[in-house]
């Protein structure tokens, strides 16, 4: 096809929506001069290479992890991040506009938060309603009278803006709070940059990354020591955010350590970051969690997101927090009436863009205007309320809903805003190969320095899930877009290698090793399950390897096999009752759907699926640790669980999702041993690997071994057991013996040269515990390392001769069961010490409440 | 005739833990301030522990805030405050009964008068002084048309008195006030935001005022130390006079005998103590409260 007709085909689908302006097209007709450019280069690349690389860009978006969370559904945590091909594109002469009207915005803002947080003057002289600033949630009496160093308190800025149908661009809101998704823009310009380096040719796009640079900037001034290189961290109310991504991400390409509130405390008034090595004290912290949320002492009471005391050291002038506490009074759409006076009083300024038309319920009025044309406004709270929507659509409501929202208003007007509904224009998606029109909404990021706002040169643009809806949100399920700024100045050519920042493997500034003690609690689970959904595995695989070769019918002892080995599954994997319980012996008659549970049931407790949930989990909580290969394969392993039926799978489908999952799990722990340049990172993640590799071998062998049982019995269990650890080959090798009791535990207790050995483990945690940072002084053992050192020597002094010594009255090898119970309790206790001493907390805050009364 | 009261207020509470407490944050609103017919004329904070961190401060709505921390290992906790107040009962006394009507009070409170910007800030509910249909029922058989303020309010102040029973430990300070208000049974504190939703409901400002009440032994009995409380009541701002505070738990307008800690808009703004461990345990805690005259 010639590049016409390939563009015909591409655009067939979409001259349909005439109703409101269209990015595409002039009034002419013709396509705009930017958009023609850029189609040429789209339809250059051909319809099916398009479909390819749209493929390429999704999985490069996949693999590093980019997520989005969405809340209240089991399925939306971690839902991959979509990217549309076709970039929403600024001309220059419109972005000069929109950035000096965003910077001015910005000071605006920063006038109004010190005003309100200060002398008030705006309420005085009447150029603010009071009710708008005292009744709106944000407004934190708590915060009145503290500033920050430097000459502006809003450090963040951060507007949504679109295109409506007479061709403007309008702001539609202002966040302030702790704005999001200037993480996503970047990633999304990377997957753009790297996947699709053909798009940029002919343009000249300005890059983001200097945003970043000035984020930094303003980040280090605010230190409340001026040091050369202050404490930052970013705080984050933990992976469950809808934006956990996005906190992880810049945590990495700033080089910021990301904390979450009980990983910081505050004492002597200073903020304090808990590492396993001890307090180390934080300058600056950029939030991301609702001001609210930030300190149970003083503010909401019932957060476990906060770290108590924290305002206490913000007024103390010790920390810097960015955005200040308090800044949320300024997401308020009932403040839209009031901003062009409020320039005026402020700079002596009109506003640059214009904000949507408003009517604030709170004067009579507007209220009266507001109520009169309810079917026809968006209708809004001044703040929203606990996660409810913040707006509705009086178009979109039916009679009683209309009649209901009316009687909300009339009971508190001061609560809500009435807006006029924006038009808001049409841009071509990319949507199933196909070119169509999409409502899409953009924004941007000003950062404050010691002489303005700098603005980043480019945003975040979400489109509607559909065509004619007027909603954009990540959460209803949008679709994001590059955001394009087309600069015509030569020598400021977008090259698509430079905007490729290093990002995880060499963050801006070292984070000089520091792990916090919750990094250190996750690389450790980690560890600890990835090696029990390994262990799991190869012991089912082993199960079922068995039972499909052995024949019940014809010989005895494969049967009693059979039957211990299914009751050892259950046992090790802990998904009682399973073939251990009650009707044990109806399951182990036809054992194939307890084993196509206990692997694929997401939800069983201690099944397979369930355990690489919680792996899976522990990852994404210290994601910014792993490298991309990491990703895939993580995405591989849950591909081969959401492709497997749990109900009707065939054992040959089970056993070769066993084999996917042993190998993905083996490439992972490769894969970061390499990688994880941290030291003590690598040693917890080991040292959670070898506790629970010790754990599970003294398991496997108390549930098989233990009890005296016929001879053909014995050898069948030991057979098991060793290739459960691929160790059948290794005992061949070394013994060039039958199967004997004493010579397999030689081989999985106490060869030191055995990498599955239970001292081979014992030895890497013993060495791994005393690399820990020293918590007691020199020359005394701490209780961890005592408990280890007690758990290594049992080991090393008992003897495979008298463990393999049968008890003849109890039919049982009492030595072997002691000895193996005593390890257990030792090795339980280990990981307990570990815990309370390096990892957060145990205990939990609690408030003291005073119930005093006449 | 005696011009000046003086009394002496010693305040203890005491934490005790089932374990050892490591770290604990607290914040004190125990340190009363001066008002118009009040002055604080010296207070001493005792801590045991001794706290490693003490910041004192004035918050939002002009209360004195005591901060501390204490970083070593404790299981008990004692924080005593001893004020020396004096009362100064000469102020002349006003005709309230004279006072405008409550619908003119109204009236005045929502033009813009940056003279009553302060007051305005206590007319919106809060979570803890939410209104019901039961709440602006009740208000408004005392607050009849055309009825002069004060004498609405101590109509109000009255009726709580009489048809709510007073019964500690019926509610906690967590049992919201439309509950309080259809029980009808409570303590000073629950008296206090049931006016204060009241008022709040019809538009008027109101304001929780946390306090001291001295008690007098019964005739021929000689009082005890340290059984007195801490005490709560209301006030109401009636434009062109000021703040006009009532007891409704003693049905009376306070003076000699009520010492005012400070106000907010509920009892979170100014609540005695509240503190933050880090703990899973349980505590047990004590309250002993001695309002004394001094002679």
């Amino acid at each position: 096809m010639t590049p016409d007709t390939e563009q015909k085909s591409l655009f067939q689908h979409y001259f349909s929506d005439h109703y409101s302006y269209d990015e595409l097209q002039g009034d002419d007709g013709n396509l705009r001069p930017h958009w023609k450019t850029f189609f040429q280069s789209f339809a250059d690349l051909g319809k099916e290479e398009i479909l390819n690389r749209n493929q390429d860009v999704l999985r490069f978006l996949k693999e590093n992890g980019v997520t989005y969370n969405i809340y209240g559904d089991p399925a939306g945590q971690n839902r991959p991040w979509n990217l549309d091909l076709i970039p929403f594109l600024i001309s220059k002469q419109e972005w000069q506009t929109i950035e000096s009207g965003l910077k001015q915005r910005a000071e605006l803002f920063n006038h109004i938060l010190k005003d309100i947080y200060g002398e008030r003057r705006l309420i005085k002289n009447g150029l603010l309603p009071m009710d708008l600033v005292f009744q709106h949630s944000g407004f934190l009496r708590q915060c009145a009278g503290i500033t920050l160093p430097g000459k502006r308190n809003l450090v963040v800025y951060s507007a949504d803006m679109a295109r409506s149908s007479d061709g403007k661009i309008w702001i539609l809101n202002d966040r302030t709070q702790a704005p999001s998704g200037s993480g996503y823009a970047l990633e999304n310009r990377m997957a753009m940059a790297r996947m699709l380096p053909e798009l940029f040719d002919g343009f000249k796009v300005r890059r983001l990354s200097s945003y970043f640079n000035s984020l930094r900037n303003a980040l280090v001034n605010m230190s409340p020591v001026q040091k050369h290189d202050p404490r930052i961290v970013i705080l984050t109310p933990g992976s469950e955010n809808e934006t956990y991504f996005e906190h992880s991400y810049l945590s990495s390409y700033l080089g910021f350590i990301l904390a979450q509130g009980d990983d910081l405390m505050v004492k002597d008034n200073f903020v304090f970051l808990k590492t396993i090595s001890g307090l180390e004290k934080v300058d600056v912290i950029l939030r991301r969690v609702d001001d609210i949320f930030c300190d149970p002492l003083e503010l909401l009471e019932k957060s476990q997101l906060g770290v108590p005391g924290l305002l206490q050291a913000v007024r103390s002038g010790n920390v810097s927090i960015a955005n200040p506490l308090g800044s949320s009074i300024l997401e308020n759409p009932g403040f839209m009436p009031f901003l062009q006076g409020m320039s005026k009083y402020f700079m002596g300024e009109e506003l640059i863009m214009p904000s949507i038309a408003s009517w604030w319920c709170g004067q009579p009025k507007e209220l009266s205007y507001v109520l009169e044309n309810l079917e026809t406004l968006v209708i809004k709270r001044i703040y929203r309320d606990s996660r409810g929507h913040t707006s509705k659509d009086g178009t979109a409501l039916s009679k009683n809903e209309l009649t209901e929202l009316r009687a909300a208003i009339k009971a508190h007007p001061h609560l809500y805003v009435g807006q006029e509904k924006v038009s808001i224009s049409s841009t071509p998606s990319l949507i199933n190969g196909k070119i169509e029109t999409r409502k899409g909404i953009f924004r941007s990021f000003a950062v404050a320095s010691e002489d303005g706002y700098n603005v980043m040169t480019g945003g975040l643009t979400r489109t509607s899930a559909d065509a004619g809806n007027f909603l954009v949100s990540n959460q209803l399920g949008g679709i994001s877009k590059d955001t394009w700024i087309i600069s015509q100045e030569s020598g400021n050519n977008f090259s698509a290698r430079k905007e490729i920042v290093p990002t995880s493997a060499a963050p801006l500034v070292a984070n000089s090793g520091i792990i916090t003690s919750h990094i250190a609690e996750n690389l450790f689970w980690v560890g600890r399950y990835a090696e029990r959904v390994l262990g799991n595995a190869r012991f089912q695989r082993t199960v079922m390897q068995f039972i499909s070769e052995g024949d019940r019918r014809m010989a005895d002892n494969d049967g009693i096999t059979e039957q211990i080995l299914l009751e050892a599954l259950t046992k090790c994997s802990y998904t009682f009752p399973g073939f251990a319980g009650k009707d044990g012996k109806t399951k182990q008659q036809q054992p194939i759907k307890e084993l196509r549970e206990i692997l694929f049931d997401p939800i069983r407790i201690g099944s397979l699926h369930y355990n690489f949930r919680l792996f899976k989990n522990a990852v994404y909580a210290v994601r910014d640790h792993w490298s991309t290969d990491t990703w895939r394969v993580l995405r591989e392993m849950e591909e081969s669980f959401s492709l497997a039926d749990a109900v009707t799978s065939s054992s040959n489908r089970m056993v070769k999702a066993l084999d996917t999952i042993i190998t993905s799990i083996m490439a992972f722990v490769s894969l970061n041993r390499e990688s994880i340049s941290r030291d003590q990172g690598w040693t917890l993640l080991d040292a959670g690997r070898k506790t629970e590799q010790s754990l599970l071998l003294a398991n496997m062998l108390l549930n098989t071994l233990v009890i005296k049982k016929d001879e053909q019995v014995e050898y069948n269990l030991m057979e098991a057991v060793l290739k459960s650890h691929e160790c059948l080959v290794t005992y061949r090798y070394k013994y060039r013996a039958h199967l004997q009791l004493s010579l397999v535990l030689d081989l999985m207790l106490l060869d030191v040269n055995n990498p599955r050995s239970l001292i081979y483990q014992l030895d890497r945690l013993k060495a791994y515990l005393s690399q820990l940072p020293k918590i007691t002084p020199e020359n005394v053992l701490a209780e961890h390392e005592r408990l280890i050192l007690e758990a290594h020597t049992f080991l090393r002094l008992s003897s495979k001769d008298s463990l393999s010594m049968p008890d003849m009255q109890t039919g049982r090898y009492e030595q072997l069961n002691a000895f193996l119970e005593k390890m257990q309790t030792l090795l339980y206790s280990v990981q307990a010490v570990v815990s309370k001493n390096y990892f957060k907390h145990a205990q939990s805050q609690k408030q003291l409440f005073t119930l005093d009364s006449i | 005739m005696v011009t000046e009261m003086n009394y002496e207020v010693v305040h203890t509470t005491e934490y005790v833990y089932d374990g050892m407490i490591s770290l604990c944050h607290n914040i004190a609103r125990l340190i009363p301030r001066s008002t118009t017919n009040q002055f604080c004329k010296k207070t001493n904070v005792r801590i045991d522990p001794q706290p490693d961190v003490m910041n004192e401060y004035i918050d939002f709505f002009g209360n004195k805030v005591l901060y501390f921390a204490i970083q070593q290992e404790h299981k008990k906790l004692t924080v005593t405050v001893s004020s020396v107040i004096s009362k100064d009962n000469t102020a002349p006394k006003t005709n309230y009964y004279q006072g405008m009507s409550w619908e003119e009070a109204k009236k005045m409170l929502s033009e813009q008068r940056p003279e009553y910007l302060d007051a305005k800030q206590y007319i919106p509910e809060t979570p803890m002084t939410e209104s019901s249909p039961e709440i602006n029922a009740y208000i408004l058989q005392s607050f009849t048309p055309g009825r002069p303020l004060f004498d609405a309010a101590f109509d109000l102040m009255h009726r709580i008195y009489k048809d709510f029973e007073f019964k500690a430990n019926f509610t906690t300070i967590a049992t919201p006030v439309t509950t309080v208000m259809h029980q009808r049974k409570g303590v000073c504190q629950d008296f206090a935001h049931v006016a204060i939703s009241c008022l709040r409901s019809l538009g008027l400002a109101a304001r929780y005022v946390s306090g001291y009440i001295e008690t007098l032994p019964l005739p021929g009995k000689e009082k005890l130390v340290g059984m007195d409380a801490s005490h709560a009541w209301f006030s109401v701002f009636i434009p062109q006079i000021g703040w006009v505070d009532f007891d409704p738990t003693n049905n009376q307008v306070p003076s000699d005998q009520h010492i005012t800690i400070g106000w907010g808009r509920d009892y979170a703004d100014i609540a005695p103590l509240k503190g933050v461990i880090l703990s899973s345990g349980k505590h047990k805690l004590n309250v002993f409260v001695d309002v004394k005259r001094m002679s």
